[in-house]
């Protein structure tokens, strides 16, 4: 299998190049040969072939040869679908690439290094998958078997607008190129042991996956993430063509909303799964440490939701075009430099899983991409003109401006912050780490105004609004904003200890004001809609808010990501109410924390072909009675769950992994709306023999996951078509509107 | 599967994604250029429906009636600029 690997992603690879090639050379073809645009393009063309010859493809004068030879004896229309179909190829032959790398993890093919570096026999199937992206080389193949995947879809659907995904779909196959030609000549993961000769002898059994990798969420956390990362490439290729291109008018933002808005789900999950196999796996009770890898996937989803926001006063008002243009550019470079921040190892991270010296390809490539999106920006420029000014700071505009500049903020921070490491290094010769306390002192205020602007945001009117409108959408916020606070100082939240700011505390009170105050506002945005409807045609409120969100499936389910925010935030607020305990656990003895006792009745072992295991078994009992807590059963009929109430048994434990012989904490975790009980198992005792038991009691921690359910689902929403409005026809004399002067630029 | 089978395997694979690519066919979809008044076609849609957020928010309560008449003046003479230029290059 590891020869018809390695055939594949020849193959890709020269298919790859091959799209972008003919796609590059078809397109330009195209271009000079439009009417009143050839002697401009020529002219340009010139731009176009220093640029090729900086990236050592062209030089100007065989470009020009290679033009007109080309364009004597082929079509560039055929010449372009001819590089279509190569992508589609492509995507064949990546597929056949991942085949035998997954082929070869089940039949346990240790002659490939890959596989015997990632996969033992005894490895559950679920994780034989994970081996994919547990090395560097399998991960890197998942980015290109991904893109490839983007691709294939974005080139089967090209009659869309054929130009435009022409060139996006060349944009794509010039980052494939880079993704496959480290595969091939970087890291190939079909390499086989040094010194194997075919029919030679094979290690007996592999060294198995690293066991942090063993747990049911990085089954699919990396593949997530990736499907993020790798799908902003699609906007990203699209926003460049459509500059390239002098695309009139803001069509290439409808195309790719779709995929934006899919990538930027995929990415939210991957980033959600994340936290909670870090909360779950590496057992110190967090979700979310400041890992520069945690913070490389952050930085572009930052970046993507400011897109996602910005790009929305590009289509209504033609505003905002120089800026969302380098948002999207962005975000693809951010992309990139977090697929090399977890593949590179150029900082440490507990996600070094895979460290090596592909760092040099990556910074070539994001040199060229930036090389590129500068060239092209500043040739095009003129293109990205605003139709629009801003008509008023108090405007559903401003507020999108402002949430740009808080959410590019934070990004520049958490970089600066990723970063400072190389940074200090370089200059200072010595490393200077930045630490979690630093991103909380800023981060923390930044998130909490940014969630403030997700309410002042859908109270503002488009384009502008007068203070009387203003006072009377605000009074209902306000009130809710005012009441939480005095109602947390009531229930006995205290925001000062001993005369100074507990800013834990104060942080907390105002995110849990800001969070009522936004969700007022989210909710009188709703009924205030539904109330119109509701006059309209006569419904009831709640058949008119179906109906309402029907009819703007992208406004009210962004509303209903909003809400999924404000869930989250009020699940992070409630770690600044966090207990814990640690304590050595003898037979039947008792740990307290909050209403939890915690009784050892036993502390025991176990083994399986996998890992060996020792763990302890706790009854759990709340307010002296034995807790309750619902056991999966099964399905009744293969499709309804069934639960039963059973006594509350946490059983934390402690693996250590045959093949690696690496040792991995699970913890036994109870989670209930109002809090979890998190305990771990932190060891043996060597002196007593008994047990280290730690529990930390996490408040509202389950609603974090909750709101990650209410995103999806407003995504979903927002993902729908909206039902078509009837339009009535408006005539105006051609004569009397002075027909003479464009009435808008952009269709050049 | 052996160094051989991976190999012929391979070179099928070649053999068939290269004819997939260049198999002579005539019925590619053409790349049309588009033109200003297809922007134009598109930015209508785009205003139609602004006009009817700004009369959603007007009947929501977001606006009062003087900011409402002011906004819609200005959306309704862009509009009718935009429409007097289609009309105009549709006769050309």
């Amino acid at each position: 299998m590891a020869t018809f690997g390695s055939f594949c992603l020849l193959i890709a690879l020269v298919l790859a190049a091959y799209n972008l090639f003919a796609g590059a050379v078809a397109l330009r073809l195209i271009a000079t040969a439009e009417p009143g645009t050839g002697k401009r393009l020529l002219g340009k063309q010139r731009y176009w072939f220093i640029l090729a010859g900086l990236l050592g493809l062209f030089t100007a004068w065989i470009g020009t040869h290679v033009l007109e030879r080309i364009r004597a004896r082929i079509s560039p229309e055929r010449l372009a679908d001819t590089a279509r179909r190569a992508g589609i190829a492509g995507f064949v032959a990546i597929t056949g690439a991942a085949f035998a790398l997954i082929w070869s993890v089940f039949t346990n093919d240790f002659s490939i290094t890959y596989i015997l570096e990632h996969s033992n026999r005894a490895l559950p199937i679920p994780y034989k998958f994970a081996a994919l992206w547990s090395g560097q080389e399998g991960s890197l193949l998942l980015w290109a078997w991904l893109l490839g995947t983007y691709g294939f879809v974005l080139r089967l659907t090209h009659k869309t607008d054929v130009k435009l995904y022409a060139y996006a779909g060349t944009i794509l196959s010039g980052i494939q190129v880079f993704f496959l030609a480290v595969l091939v000549f970087a890291a190939p993961p079909f390499a086989l042991l040094p010194g194997y000769v075919a029919g030679g002898a094979i290690p007996a059994d592999g060294n198995g996956l690293n066991p942090l990798l063993q747990y049911p969420e990085m089954v699919i956390h990396p593949p997530m993430l990736y499907l993020g990362y790798v799908g902003f490439s699609v906007p990203f290729a699209f926003a460049l063509g459509a500059l390239m291109m002098r695309y009139p008018g803001e069509k290439w933002i409808k195309i790719t909303r779709v995929w934006t808005m899919v990538t930027w789900l995929f990415l939210t999950c991957g980033i959600f799964l994340g936290m909670h196999w870090a909360y779950a796996v590496l057992g110190w009770g967090g979700y979310w440490g400041w890992d520069p890898v945690e913070n490389a996937s952050f930085m572009p989803w930052l970046t993507g939701t400011a897109f996602l926001h910005s790009v929305m006063m590009q289509e209504r008002k033609g505003m905002m075009k120089s800026w969302n243009v380098w948002l999207i550019f962005s975000t693809f470079l951010l992309t990139m430099l977090g697929t090399l921040l977890t593949r590179a190892g150029l900082v440490s991270s507990v996600h070094a899983f895979a460290q090596s010296s592909i760092g040099t390809w990556f910074v070539v490539f994001m040199g060229i991409v930036l090389t590129v999106c500068i060239f092209t920006y500043i040739l095009q420029r003129g293109h990205l003109k605003t139709e629009h000014h801003m008509e008023s700071l108090v405007s559903r505009e401003s507020s999108f401006l402002f949430n740009n500049l808080v959410l590019l903020t934070a990004c520049f921070v958490i970089l600066w912050g990723t970063l400072f490491p190389i940074i200090s290094e370089y200059v200072q010769g010595t490393k200077v780490t930045v630490g979690a306390p630093f991103y909380n002192r800023v981060a923390v205020p930044i998130g909490l105004f940014l969630v403030f602007l997700t309410g002042v945001g859908p109270l503002l009117p488009w384009r502008a609004t007068s203070f009387k409108a203003i006072k009377r959408n605000f009074v209902l916020p306000v009130i809710a904003l005012w009441a939480t606070v005095i109602v947390c100082l009531a229930v006995g939240v205290r925001p000062w200890k001993d005369g100074s700011l507990d800013s834990g505390s104060f942080y907390a009170v105002v995110a849990f004001a800001v969070a009522a105050a936004v969700l007022t506002a989210i909710i009188a945005e709703f009924l205030r809609g539904a109330g119109v409807i509701s006059r309209q045609t006569n419904r009831n409120l709640f058949a008119a808010t179906w109906l309402l969100t029907r009819r703007n499936t992208r406004r009210y389910g962004g509303y209903i990501v909003h809400i999924g925010v404000v869930v989250v935030v009020i699940g992070l607020a409630g770690s600044a109410f966090n207990r814990s305990i640690e304590s050595e656990m003898g037979l039947h003895s008792t740990m307290q924390i909050g209403p939890y006792t915690l009784e050892q009745v036993g502390a025991t072992q176990d083994s399986n072909p996998n890992y060996d295991s020792d763990y302890a078994m706790l009854n759990v009992y709340k307010e002296s009675r034995r807790a309750k807590t619902l056991e999966f059963e099964g399905f009744q009929s293969y499709v309804i769950p069934i639960f039963r109430i059973v006594p509350l048994q946490m059983t934390p434990e402690k693996r250590v992994y045959l093949a690696s012989q690496q040792p991995q904490t699970m913890v036994a975790i109870h989670s209930l709306p109002e809090w979890d009980l998190y305990v771990v198992y932190e060891g043996m005792n060597p002196d007593t023999d008994q047990p280290i038991i730690k529990a930390i009691l996490n408040p509202l921690v389950g609603w974090i996951w909750f709101g990650l359910v209410v995103i999806v689902f407003g995504t979903f929403v927002a993902l729908v078509p909206s039902l078509s409005p009837a339009t009535a026809s408006l005539r105006v004399p051609a004569a009397k509107a002075a027909p003479m002067t464009p009435a808008l630029k952009g269709g050049d | 599967m052996t160094e051989t089978d991976g190999l012929i395997a391979g070179v099928l694979l070649l053999f068939a994604l290269f004819l997939y690519t260049f198999w002579p066919e005539n019925s590619f979809a053409s790349q049309k250029q588009k033109t200003r008044l297809d922007y134009l076609l598109e930015r209508k849609e785009q205003l139609y429906e602004n006009l009817r957020d700004l009369n959603f928010e007007y009947r929501a309560g977001k606006y009062p009636e003087e900011d409402f008449v002011s906004q819609r003046g200005l959306l309704e003479h862009e509009t009718a600029e935009l429409l007097a230029e289609i009309d105009h290059l549709q006769q050309v």
